[in-house]
């Protein structure tokens, strides 16, 4: 039985990577289209001649209201992800009705793109910052909760049997047994979201939301491009520079044997100063947001009205062929883009592993260029690649494609260099070569690691190709932007719908894979 | 002389363009001392190994036997001191010419280290990776000849029938048979074994050291094993060297060598008096041919 899984397995791989390889020849094997390219980069480099800048006041303004639609929105998310995570946990789930119901929640809120839920929100309340914070509110949840609940599964289960034996209730478990055993963990996984989050705000600009995305995307729009690309080096820098402080600290929480030493009256003091601190930042969020009793008005007439328009699900006036004919480029550009990230991640990734690389200097480089690609916002490059390669599906999977690179790559340098040493050094013995060990002993160790890497990947692609869309990038986005900007809201709860039965089948796909192959 | 040589006095010094002595040995310690960030692994150790002979080191873990070993193979470089495998010296070895001589040389390891995921049948073909040029991935890149090859040595191991099967699905005694069919793919001339059955239950350790013993008496390999087991050691090789604390304190021919011999070589040594141990030091010269194999027909286990 489980040798006939292995084979579906394989006919799966197999006709993804046939499909993977066919759309990258489809999209890319034409001589014109970089010919053309070329020519239209050069243009396009002449256009924006030298970076310019929105005025100094505004631009903090704008860069404090993207960071505090992040943070408020990361916060809003985390805090709604606690009860979400405790449900869908084996350990702490009531019962098996409750664990479905959490996970389908987080499966749910992780399948709706969160540019769909602001551009819904901004049906409903005025434009500004408040859909943007509701979009990442709710939107995050699918993936803080997810991992909130590994934390809650992998936690040791002796003090929580402890406190169970002590007579605890089981509310008491959870917050004396599990909670602080989970905590930097959790803090961790709120950075690292807050981190993506920062890329993403960009693409709120598109859905109406306030701050640095907006400009750039207004920018862009009036083809200023010396200013959109200005803009666009100001987000490149503060998601380098959160990236940087957020893997900082990350490593700081989770590092093992750093615990902190507190003297006993400290330990007895509630945690004022981190109080105080989460509630300045929160405030500080609010403040530079600009948000108002006001803005939570909303019309509860209007809001019906709005919501009745939802339904029925409609194709408009283009039929359904045609939504169908755009969902399947939004897969394709996202399963060519997961190949081309495979074959620069296991280049870049291979010589950034410290027992491939030949030697420091080329694993350092490779690190640094696999750091320096995560940081570019893919949204960005797209919209860049846009300008060189026109509209539609090539300038997708090449943005999706690059910026791939940087997160399989450095999974891919991190799994080859946690595979056991031993059998590369007995090849070794063999008088093997490099490559010969490479291939006969590192690669083998690696490769069901890379396949579910590579699953991640697709999974995370598939709602990116949807966004690229939105900006020009080919495949369904671009019904979804002109179906919400035309107001004909039938036709985006179908969009809607279809995303989220690929992305949920995508999922089911990934997992059902990663399962029988591991 | 190198300043790091004349720490023990009489060092050879690291100059040396020839082996001290050049007939018939297979492999010559010649002074070797390693240090690893100021601790001496191995101190002047001195001996030579002619060819078909076996040898068994056998010490504590920490005595230096697998320090040893790796620097057979050139996994490791001396801090002092030479080491030569026929004739050729083996320190400071790169790329190429480390290559050839790790091709002449199997080597067995404690945990097997075979690659899991990958069949029999192709762990086996890695084992002829000097012979070939290029990369391979899959056993069907390999040439005929070689799959035939690598059958006939699964063969020999008593797996044939294991070929197509993942080796992490085999049990520990398979796995070092795998494992030594993929050295007997090299073809070589030495075979080094670094606690070859420390891993395995009784039974097994008995068939791979049997094993281990046939095909060497066969090929007329040149074998060194480090062992800690005593019993075993004593009705195995043709000649016992003893580590401790990185010192050679026993070598002596297995049928001269008593079990109250061996045991000091377990003793830890008083923190004052690190040198009151008093054991045989019975220096032999060893001459080819070795010890004949019937010695080793008392196997008992």
């Amino acid at each position: 039985m489980s040798g006939l899984d292995t084979k579906a397995a394989a006919l799966v791989l197999a006709a993804l990577l046939l499909l993977g390889v066919w759309g990258t020849w489809y999209f890319l094997a034409d001589p014109a289209l970089f010919r053309d390219g070329l020519a239209n980069l050069q243009r396009f480099l002449i256009r924006v001649g030298s970076l310019s800048f929105p005025p100094l006041g505004k631009l903090i303004a704008l860069t404090g209201m993207t960071l505090g639609i992040v943070v408020l929105g990361t916060l809003l998310a985390a805090l709604l992800s606690v009860p979400v995570a405790w449900a869908s946990a084996a350990v702490t789930a009531p019962n098996g009705w409750i664990r479905s119901a959490g996970r389908f929640l987080g499966v749910l809120s992780r399948a709706v793109p969160d540019v769909v839920l602001a551009m819904v929100f901004a049906t409903i309340f005025a434009l500004g910052a408040i859909p943007g914070i509701l979009a990442f509110g709710l939107h995050s949840i699918g993936m803080i909760s997810r991992l909130f609940a590994d934390a809650i599964e992998q936690s040791e289960a002796g003090p929580r049997l402890a406190i169970r034996a002590a007579g605890g209730t089981k509310w008491q478990e959870f917050t004396s047994g599990i909670l602080p055993q989970v905590f930097p963990s959790w803090v961790a996984t709120v950075l690292h979201r807050a981190d993506i989050n920062l890329r993403g705000s960009i693409i709120m600009g598109y859905a109406g939301v306030a701050g640095l995305g907006l400009e750039m995307r207004n920018a862009f729009a009036i083809m200023d491009y010396s200013l959109g690309l200005g803009i666009a080096v100001v987000m490149l820098v503060l998601c380098v520079g959160m990236e940087v402080v957020s893997s900082t600290a990350r490593h700081r929480l989770l590092g093992l044997g750093n615990a902190r030493r507190r003297s006993a009256r400290r330990a007895n003091r509630p945690p004022y100063l981190m109080a105080a601190s989460v509630t300045a930042l929160i405030a500080a969020s609010i403040w530079v947001c600009q948000i108002g009793w006001s803005d939570l008005a909303i019309s509860w007439e209007y809001l019906e009205k709005t919501a009745r328009s939802f339904w029925p699900p409609s194709t408009g006036s283009y039929g359904m062929s045609r939504f169908l004919g755009a969902m399947g480029v939004t897969v394709s550009v996202a399963i060519s883009a997961v190949l081309v990230s495979l074959v620069g991640s296991l280049l870049l990734g291979s010589f950034a592993a410290r027992n491939v690389a030949p030697n420091r200097g080329v694993r350092s480089i490779s690190r640094l260029l696999l750091i320096v690609i995560r940081a570019i916002p893919e949204l960005v490059l797209a919209i860049v690649l846009i300008v060189v390669f026109g509209l539609g599906a090539p300038a997708g999977v090449l943005a999706l494609g690059v910026c791939g690179v940087g997160l399989l790559g450095k999974l891919i340098a991190d799994s080859i260099e946690e595979n056991p040493p031993g059998p590369e050094i007995a090849v070794s013995a063999t008088g093997a070569t490099r490559l010969q060990r490479y291939t006969a002993a590192t690669l083998p160790g690696v490769r069901r690691a890379i396949i579910g890497h590579v699953f991640y990947l697709l999974d995370t692609n598939i709602r990116a190709a949807t966004i690229l869309g939105v900006v020009g990038g080919g495949g369904i986005g671009y019904y979804l932007l002109t179906a919400s900007q035309g107001s004909r809201y039938g036709q985006v709860t179908l969009i809607v719908a279809m995303i989220v039965a690929v992305v949920m089948v995508v999922e089911a796909l990934a997992m059902w894979v990663r399962k029988v192959l591991r | 002389m190198p300043s790091v040589t004349s720490l023990h006095s009489g060092a050879t010094p690291a100059t040396a363009t020839r082996p001290p002595v050049a007939d018939g040995a297979a492999v010559q310690f010649a002074g070797v001392g390693k240090n690893f960030s100021g601790n001496w692994a191995l101190k002047q150790v001195s001996f030579d190994v002619p060819q078909g002979q076996v040898v068994v080191l056998l010490g504590s873990s920490g005595s230096g036997k697998s320090t040893l070993l790796r620097h057979v193979d050139g996994f490791e470089n001396p801090t002092t001191g030479q080491i030569w495998v026929h004739g050729q010296l083996v320190n400071g070895l790169k790329n190429t010419p480390l290559r050839k001589l790790r091709s002449q040389i199997g080597f067995i390891f404690q945990r097997f280290e075979l690659v899991g995921p990958l069949s029999a049948l192709e762990n086996v073909l890695t084992g002829a990776s000097a012979r070939i040029r290029g990369p391979r991935l899959g056993a069907w890149t390999y040439p005929k000849a070689l799959r035939n090859e690598a059958m006939e040595q699964l063969e020999r191991v008593g797996l044939a029938q294991f070929a197509a099967q993942r080796t992490d699905t085999l049990s520990g005694g398979q796995l070092q048979r795998v494992a030594i069919a993929r050295a007997l793919m090299q073809h070589p001339s030495i075979l080094l074994a670094d606690e070859p059955v420390s891993s395995l239950d009784p039974e097994s350790s008995h068939e791979v050291m049997t094993l281990i013993r046939e095909i060497a008496a066969r090929d007329g390999l040149t074998v060194l094993c480090s062992l800690h087991q005593v019993e075993l050691a004593l009705s195995w090789g043709d000649r016992i060297v003893g580590l401790r604390q990185g010192e050679v304190v026993l070598d002596t021919p297995t049928e001269l060598v008593t079990k109250d011999q061996v045991l000091p070589l377990y003793q830890r040594p008083a923190p004052d008096a690190p040198d009151a141990l008093t054991l045989p030091n019975t220096e032999f010269t060893f001459a080819s041919p070795p010890p004949t194999p019937e010695l080793v027909l008392g196997l008992s286990l």
